[in-house]
């Protein structure tokens, strides 16, 4: 028998973990983007090396998002603390 | 006589340039898949083949997510006006996949998965040798 006030928290952890972990790096992805495009339209020649760094950036990035993501999944569907 | 100059002092064409980030494209994903060959050794040797595999099935995963997330930056300002988050669907659908199949751990998985990370501190390790001159 689950209980309702743990699966109803889990819920919400979730969903406080998945939406408070996209928050900073969707900020930071959108800063990073911006700023590459930018420096791309100055420095055409430069796009490849802008680009890699580019590519650097977001995959550390997005790992924070996929932390959050862990956490999120795992509670929704091998939640521990629901027997 | 001075069209001719201008043109001389034109910019590198951008497939010049792309070149650059092709090659490091290539090379984060060689070495994403040389670093997961080792650990795939080490793993099996030090706890089972059965964790062994969950590792391996995770980090041929993140090989796939870095490859869709280099795709994605490189068709970014040209075919798209912005970055998808495709590569994300893939990692949620594996851990999806390891939570519902019995067979399956979410840990060694999910380390497993986070190896394209240890190559990106490794590469970032070789860019900031003082003989590197990149």
């Amino acid at each position: 028998m689950v209980d309702p006030t743990v699966a109803s928290a889990s819920v919400l952890a979730a969903a406080l973990s998945i939406g408070l972990a996209s928050v900073g790096p969707g900020i930071g992805q959108g800063n990073a983007s911006g700023q590459a495009v930018e420096g791309i339209a100055r420095q055409p020649e430069a796009e490849g090396k802008i680009r890699g760094t580019l590519l650097l950036t977001l995959a550390f990035m997005e790992s924070l998002t996929i932390y959050g993501l862990v956490i999120a999944l795992v509670l929704l569907f091998a939640n521990p603390f629901i027997g | 006589m001075s069209e001719v100059s201008q043109q001389n002092s034109l910019p590198v064409e951008p497939n010049d340039s792309m070149q650059e980030y092709y090659q490091l494209q290539q090379e984060l994903l060689v070495t994403t898949v040389i670093l997961t060959g080792i650990i795939f050794v080490f793993v099996w040797y030090f706890y089972s083949l059965s964790i062994a595999l969950n590792y391996l099935l995770g980090a041929c995963t993140g090989v796939v997510y870095l490859k869709v997330l280099a795709r994605n930056v490189g068709q970014f300002g040209r075919e798209k006006s912005q970055i998808g988050k495709s590569q994300l669907v893939i990692f949620v659908g594996l851990i999806i996949v390891a939570t519902q199949w019995k067979q399956l751990q979410v840990l060694p998985i999910f380390l497993g998965f986070l190896t394209y990370k240890g190559t990106l501190i490794v590469y970032m390790l070789r860019t900031l040798m003082p003989s590197n001159s990149r």
